[in-house]
Order: C-alpha cells, then structure tokens, then sequence
C-alpha cells in the first residue's frame, strides 16, 4: 500500500534520512521507533509531501507520487496526524472534523451548499466522532476542550478524509497514563483494512497496536521486524529501549 | 464559519431603518451623501470577506472597484452596449481579473500579499492613468445610469437612485452571508485558520483563495459600476491605492470580519467626513486619530467593541426570552 525505496534526505552536512526503503501492506499496522533526532518526523514529512527527498521515490498503492504535492498525496488517500496540535482552533470539533470531510467528499469547494449541511459528509463526522470519541464535544470548540481531546481530534481530523494510509506522528504526545490507554482502545478499534504508519515513543502503544516495528537511528532503519523480536533485540536494547527494558 | 447572533440583526434593524428613513426624509445633499456611503459599503463587504474571513488583506479593492467602473462607462458609453448588459458585463471582468489576481497573490501571505496586492493596483492605476482609451488622467464622462423606467422607476432621481443602492447592498449582504455559509467558505475559514492543515487534508489552498477573491472582486465591480453611475463620471483617481487604502481604514474602524462591522464603518466613515472636512481641511487626521484609539484599544473595530461588551448580554437575555419554560415552572406559574 505505501513503499519507500531509498530515501535520503540532508540538511547542509546533517543527513537526516539514509536510504530508507520500507513496506507497508494493505492493513498493515508498523511503528516507528527511535531516539529523538532519529529522522522520523522528517520521514513522515517526505511521505506527505512536506519536504523534498534528495533521492528515492514514495510509491501509495503502486503508484510513484513522489513528484505531488501534499494535497495530491492527501487526496490519494495518504492522511497525517501531527506530533503537536495542527487544528483549526476558532472552530468546533464538528466544523473540524467536517472540512476534512468535505475535502474528501468534494464539497469543500461548493458555494452553493454548505458542506456541513451534506449528508454525506454528515455521515462521516458522526461516524469519525463516534471512532475517537468524541460525540461528547462535537459542539465544543477546540478552544474548549482538553489537551487529550485535542490528540483524540487530530487523529479524527485525520481519519475524516478516509484515509488508505494513515500517519500518526507520536498521537499520545503529552497525554498521561489513563489517556494513553483510552488511545490504545481507540486505534485497535480502527478498521482493520486501514494502513496506519504511527510513530511513537509509548512503548506499551507501540507493542499493543504495532504488527510491525521498525526502528530508526541517524536516519538509517536499523532493525525491521515484529514486535517479539523487537522486544529481544540487543541493538533496539543498545539505542533505545535500555531504560524501558531495565524498568 | 459567519454566524448572525441577536446583536447582529439589531444592528442591521437599526442600519436599515436609518438608511430607509434618509432616503425618504431627506433632500438632494442628503441623499448624495446616503448613496456615497452605500457603495461604500458594498466595496468594504467584498474586503472584508477576503481580509477578515480569508486573512487576504488587500490593497488593490479600490483598483478592482475601478475596474468594475471603467468596464461599465466603457461597454455602456462607448460600446453603446445597453446599461444592465454593461453592468453585468462590469461585474463579470472584475471577477475574472479578481481571480487572476487571487490565484497570483494567493502563494503569497502576510506583507507579501499586501505588497503584491499593492503592485497589481498600482499598475491598473498607471494604466488607466496613460491609456487615452480609458480618457487618461481626464477620465470619462457621460455615464448613464440604468433604465428601469420598465418598472416605473427613474434612476436619474437621487431618491430612486440610493434606494436602488441599498437594495444592491441588501442583495450584496446576502451573497457574502451566503458565500461565508457555503462549502468554499467553510474551507476559507479552515485556510484562514490553518492553510496547512487544509493543504495536508487534500485541498488546492490557491484556488479556494482565488476562487473567493473572484467573487469579491465581482462584488467590488458591482461597487464600481454603481459608482459610475453616482457621479457619472470617472477619473484614474478611483483606482489609486489610497481608495483601497481608504476601504480597508472602514473595515477595520468598523470591525474586521463580522460583515455588519463594516457596514457601521462604512456609514461612521462618510458621515465623519463630511461633519469634519466642513470644520477643517485637516479631517483626515481626526480620522487617523480614531483609527489609532480604535486599534490600540484592542477592540475589533467599533461593532467588535460593541459586540464585546454587549453581544453575549443580549445573547442570553434572548435565549432566556425563547426558552420554553420547564414543566414545573409551568406549573407553578399556574
């Protein structure tokens, strides 16, 4: 559904990304794990679109779309959640929720309707809403809710645009222990035909949602494979994982 | 998204009935000064439906404005095009150099697109200002108003004519309520709030921009045919920087994306004019004086800073006066 294939990236001598190439089937659920400064982020920035790749190309669903730009990628099928709140603030979770469907379904440029009125983007909001839990606030602005809500909203805004592929950058970011939990529920609870790339720092999420696991440190994957074998591995325990497997 | 709350519509209660009572209570003067703030009022709305709903501020409405007014004389008087084709006509160009101009600017943001919008004005103002077809600094005369003796009216009447303004600027209203309420803008306001959000969900952020400053320069061509038809004459003048300069000083005195504030701007704004420039030649700087007190009172605008002390006041006291009273209450009130 979404392959790399050697992507590299470089900021002046700093490089970033080194010859990533990696693939993620239909349904497939992989986490990215890492130190900070590993790259992810900047990885998920090449996949949407967001930054430039020096060299290699993003294929979503066998198709080369390295060349397009993000609303090209996005309206493929390619979506992304962000590491820190990326939503529209003066707005309410309902009118949230419902541009990103009205992008999807095509109304987002209609003067003569209003997109929010739209059954079928209606349809898409109570049904994206009762995914992430968010029925309670649907009338609330953001400006309203709490931070948590908030992660539960930009994951929703997200999948709103029913997404093949979904990219979730660390969605638990600054929740505490009973909110990351409600979030484990949350994503095992997608649909499980839906590509999901997440990277995360919860070890507990990563293990939980994770089919897969790849790792990356100074930009370079450096180990690729399931959860089990992540869990014994001496490298992932070297660079990353020592202070979680210690405790 | 715009949304009327009840100090809205009390405001537009009042502004109409203020503007119904002028135009049939007072004399030539009066009314001159009426359809002067009318069409005002319909070049402030186009800007601030860009400005305040799609953060484009503009500095080339006053160039658009004349677009629209130039197009009008030139398809009517010379063209010999009949008045409601040229006005259609007018009204058309403006949106397409509109969107031209939206689709150009729209990559830009902040000073930058102020800046661009600036330099497409200025151009347009230079032009019209050498081109002898556009009668150079001279201008063009002998524009007709409309003729809707059909229906009994006479347009060259002052009376009939700013009555005929404010059912524009009615229809006007409406459209931006109308456009504000539609899909386009709806993704207006997300691009407003967050362009890149929008553009990572799978929208083409320019032509959303483009797209609405179309319709807004459609809007400020319609100003413009009008304005011709005011005066019946038209110079370069109408396209300088400082008219767009001058329509965004109205927005912002009255209350940047709210739709009435402008309105209040619009009327305050002339009305100041005229009161000052009798007393002093200076009457700019009293205007520049309430603008700054305006601003640095952080209120928006002089409808914000009335919304703000009394908006949710009488938002509640209407939501008291329609709440059903609850089964209890309803008894025991028996």
């Amino acid at each position: 559904m979404l392959e790399t294939r050697n992507l590299d990236k470089s900021f002046g001598a700093v490089h970033v990304t080194r010859n990533v190439s990696m693939k993620l089937e239909r349904g497939e659920r992989r986490v990215i794990l890492g130190p900070n400064g590993a790259g992810k982020t900047t990885f998920f920035n090449q996949l949407v679109g967001e930054l430039s790749p020096d060299g290699g190309s993003v294929h979503l669903a066998g198709e080369d779309v390295t060349a397009l730009p993000v609303a090209k990628r996005a309206r493929r099928g390619l979506s992304r959640s962000y590491q820190k709140n990326t939503l529209f603030d003066g707005l309410t979770v309902e009118e949230n929720l419902g541009l990103a469907a009205a992008v999807h379904t095509g109304k987002a440029t209609r003067l003569w309707s209003d997109s929010l009125a739209d059954p079928e983007v209606r349809e898409i909001v109570e049904e994206v809403a009762e995914q992430v839990n968010l029925m309670p606030h649907i009338h609330a602005k953001v400006s309203q809710i709490s931070y948590g809500v908030r992660r539960q909203l930009e994951v929703g805004v997200a999948l709103a645009t029913r997404p093949l592929v979904l990219l979730m950058d660390e969605p638990t970011s600054g929740v505490g222990p009973e909110m990351s939990k409600r979030f484990h529920a949350l994503l095992n609870n997608l649909p499980r035909d839906l590509t999901m790339l997440i990277i995360e720092h919860d070890m507990d999420l990563a293990f939980d949602v994770a089919d897969t696991i790849t790792v990356l440190n100074y930009g370079e994957v450096v180990f690729d494979g399931l959860p089990e074998q992540a869990r014994g591995s001496k490298l992932l325990k070297d660079i990353y994982l020592g202070s979680w497997e210690d405790a | 998204m715009f949304r009327h709350n009840a100090l809205r519509y009390a405001v537009l209660v009042v502004l109409l009935a203020a503007a119904l009572f002028q135009a049939f209570t007072a004399e030539y003067f009066g009314l001159e000064i009426l359809t002067e703030i009318l069409i005002l009022a319909i070049l402030v709305l186009a800007l601030d439906i860009v400005a305040g709903f799609g953060g484009m501020v503009s500095l080339c409405h006053g160039a658009l404005m004349g677009v629209g007014a130039y197009a009008y004389a030139l398809l009517s008087a010379k063209a010999g095009i009949a008045p409601p084709l040229a006005m259609a006509g007018a009204v058309a160009l403006t949106g397409v150099t509109a969107w031209a101009i939206g689709a150009i600017c729209s990559r830009s943001h902040g000073i930058y697109f102020i800046m661009a919008t600036l330099a497409f004005g200025q151009m347009a103002y230079s032009y019209v200002f050498e081109a002898l077809v556009f009668g150079g600094d001279d201008g063009l005369g002998g524009i007709a108003r409309l003729d809707l003796g059909l229906f009994g009216i006479d347009l060259n009447d002052s009376r009939s004519f700013a009555l005929f303004c404010l059912a524009a600027l009615g229809a006007v209203y409406g459209a931006a309520v109308l456009i504000l309420r539609s899909g386009l803008g709806r993704s207006l306001s997300g691009v407003m709030h967050n362009e890149q959000r929008m553009r990572a969900l799978g929208l083409t952020v320019w032509r959303v921009k483009a797209d609405v400053f179309g319709l807004s320069g459609m809007i400020a061509g319609l100003a413009g045919a009008l304005a011709a038809q005011h005066i019946m004459y038209i110079s370069p003048g109408l396209l300088s920087w400082t008219v767009s300069g001058e329509a965004l000083v109205v927005v912002i005195l009255g209350g940047l994306g709210t739709l009435v504030g402008p309105l209040v701007g619009a009327a305050a704004f002339v009305v100041l004019k005229h009161e000052l420039s009798g007393l002093t030649s200076y009457w700019h700087l009293v205007v520049g004086v309430i603008l700054i007190a305006v601003v640095m009172s952080r209120a928006n605008g002089i409808f914000g800073w009335i919304e703000a002390r009394w908006g949710d006041r009488i938002e509640r006291r209407v939501a008291d006066a329609t709440r059903k009273p609850e089964p209890e209450e309803a008894t025991s009130d028996a």
